[in-house]
């Protein structure tokens, strides 16, 4: 498929894009500035509030309290999500702590995540950095690249689900004809999580490939031109001149990854539902389940919010390696 | 950049040509069962359309309320984008504008927002729409994807606002149009292409939500196609052919709107503003 507008073309060739630079350095914090008003916010308050007002209104209504909330309820003990709160203190906490099923999810997690993230970014790079050669079709190829994360994630579900069905999938089809025993791709424990992992590569290498894609334009051209000229191999120019380059954006992707593939709901209930026994369950899965399944609506929001509380740590450290300010 | 040596061309295009296909292969065996007959698609799986149908999708149509789900599809998506674009975009723009106090702190907490997982906001968010009474309804959906789709909004047109200069708004300002007309007239127009990509986005984003939809609806007739697709994979176990057919329904629009917006799209993603 072809894309008007030359295909994919990264943001460097575009000249000044959106004006948020990826590099490190760590921010100086926002108090650090006093509380005054600016003489044009002053005199056009009018418009500031009318721009401003919805928007931040709605913030707060919709996910600032909503955000506090999950964590209040966390405090409680109620059986449905409208039944009346009775205050349980940190039983919660405990009763979730205590459970084995928890231990078991966080660690799926930790599992589904990390082999997502490694995987993803161990086809992502070697791809993009094809994609980065010139060659006839390249900007077909990267437009193609780009597809399955466009894809809703119901059908990237269901199409995998049917490729990989037991009896009658295409995969297991092939692997008997090529002499080889069909696999049970989500009925068998051990198999099932790393067929979630393999869906997730499908649909979500892409973004690594274009994001790195994105950076590989930065890197100096005349610093890699240097480094051949002085003889440096294939491998010496990736490793000494590509390689430093992009590290800063290779650790964001790394993170932003992580993020999301350790708070992936979708897909994994999709797929397996966190079963057979459990064995592709995490804590988004576990909290659902707690909170619309077992009508254990405050450990359902004890394990959202611990979940919260892990993904705070990790966005924590993003803020510090990425500056959302001037370029 | 050097010319490669023979070898290494072909090297290139036998790598390109595998991505190409591990990428679209999955797309085309969804295409290639939603038109198989149902007797053939059961008996042996086959990398061609044939023996060739309709079928499926006359009733994918016909039999089941996959119409419903795509018309209720449509109306949250599209309400979803134009609130996204009407109440985001003056957003940012204040922010670009104005140096309001706690301005860098807002855009941080959009980008917070952004990575805050849809489930953690699904189970309060259930609760207060059953006391508005407004659970079970699309009006609902509307509002819970503003969640995701406003932080990036507010995010990619903080971007595209920074790069209109503020000379020409201050030439109509001193024209004597108010700050409103400056924004509605010059600004927006500027970064129109900005306003184009996040509207879009917003559709997408509304269009491919699972999570929401599974929370905040229940009753077949304010089901989403997601919801939708997934509740006939319970109700008529084995019925493939439909299912691929509903599939490639409800992707065919997304990879059209996606094709328009590519190149912005690939900025978002590089600032990090997209969700994955």
């Amino acid at each position: 498929m072809s894309f008007p507008g030359g295909g994919l073309r990264p943001p460097s060739e575009a000249g000044a894009g959106p004006g948020v630079a990826i590099g490190v350095r760590a921010i100086p914090g926002p108090a650090a500035r006093a509380f005054r008003l600016d003489p044009l916010v002053r005199r056009e308050w009018r418009t500031v509030v009318g721009f401003l007002g919805p928007g931040v209104l709605f913030f707060v209504v919709l996910v600032a309290v909503p955000t506090v909330s999950t964590v209040l309820l966390s405090f409680y003990r109620l059986e449905s999500l409208i039944s009346t709160p009775r205050w349980v203190g940190l039983a919660n906490y405990a009763a979730v702590l205590g459970e084995p099923r928890f231990w078991n999810a966080l660690l799926n997690g930790i599992v589904y995540g990390a082999a997502s993230v490694v995987l993803q970014v161990a086809l992502g790079l070697p791809i993009a950095l094809l994609l980065n050669l010139r060659f006839r079709g390249q900007a077909l190829v990267r437009g193609t690249a780009l597809v399955p994360y466009v894809i809703p994630t119901v059908v990237v579900v269901f199409i995998w689900k049917w490729m990989l069905d037991e009896n009658i999938g295409i995969v297991n089809h092939a692997l008997k004809l090529a002499g080889g025993t069909p696999v049970s791709w989500f009925s068998a424990p051990a198999i099932a999580m790393a067929s979630t992992v393999l869906v997730g590569v499908w649909a979500w290498t892409p973004f690594v490939t274009i994001t790195f894609l994105a950076a590989l334009q930065t890197v100096n051209e005349e610093l890699y031109e240097a480094a051949r000229v002085d003889g440096a191999t294939a491998g010496q120019r990736l490793r000494y001149v590509i390689l430093p380059a992009v590290r800063p954006v290779l650790v964001i992707i790394v993170l932003l990854r992580a993020i999301w593939m350790f708070n992936k709901f979708d897909v994994i209930w999709m797929l397996t539902q966190g079963g057979p026994l459990q064995a592709t369950e995490h804590l988004p899965v576990l909290a659902y389940r707690m909170a619309f399944g077992l009508y254990d609506v405050g450990g359902g929001a004890a394990v959202a919010t611990i979940n919260f509380l892990l993904l705070l740590a990790v966005v924590a450290v993003y803020f510090r390696l990425v500056r959302v300010d001037e370029t | 950049m050097r010319r490669l040596r023979p070898w290494q061309q072909a090297a290139v295009y036998a790598g390109a040509t595998l991505v190409v296909v591990v990428t679209l292969f999955p797309l085309y065996y969804m295409l290639v069962s939603s038109v198989r007959e149902p007797r053939a698609l059961f008996a042996r799986p086959s990398l061609l359309p044939l023996p060739f149908t309709t079928e499926q999708y006359a009733q994918l149509f016909s039999l089941t309320n996959f119409p419903v789900y795509f018309r209720n599809s449509l109306l949250v998506a599209v309400a979803t984008a134009l609130l996204t674009s009407a109440v985001g975009c003056p957003m940012a723009y204040a922010i670009v504008r104005y140096r309001v106090w706690g301005a860098e702190m807002l855009i941080r907490l959009m980008l917070v927002a952004y990575m805050v997982p849809a489930l953690l906001l699904a189970i309060p968010l259930f609760t207060l729409m059953v006391r508005l009474g407004l659970d079970d309804t699309l009006t609902s959906l509307v509002i819970a994807h503003l969640t995701i789709t406003l932080p990036l909004a507010v995010w990619l047109m903080y971007g595209f606002f920074r790069t209109v200069p503020p000379s020409v708004e201050e030439a109509a300002l001193v024209e004597g149009a108010s700050r409103a007309q400056a924004f509605w007239h010059v600004a927006v127009p500027m970064a129109f292409p900005g306003v184009l990509t996040v509207t879009i986005f917003s559709f997408i984003l509304s269009w491919t939500d699972y999570v929401y939809a599974l929370v905040l609806t229940s009753s077949d007739g304010k089901k989403v196609v997601s919801l939708g697709l997934a509740a006939m994979y319970g109700a008529y176990d084995l019925r493939w052919g439909e299912l691929m057919a509903g599939s490639a329904v409800i992707s065919i629009p997304m990879l059209v709107l996606f094709s328009l917006v590519t190149r912005h799209f690939i900025r978002g993603l590089t600032m990090g503003a997209v969700r994955g």
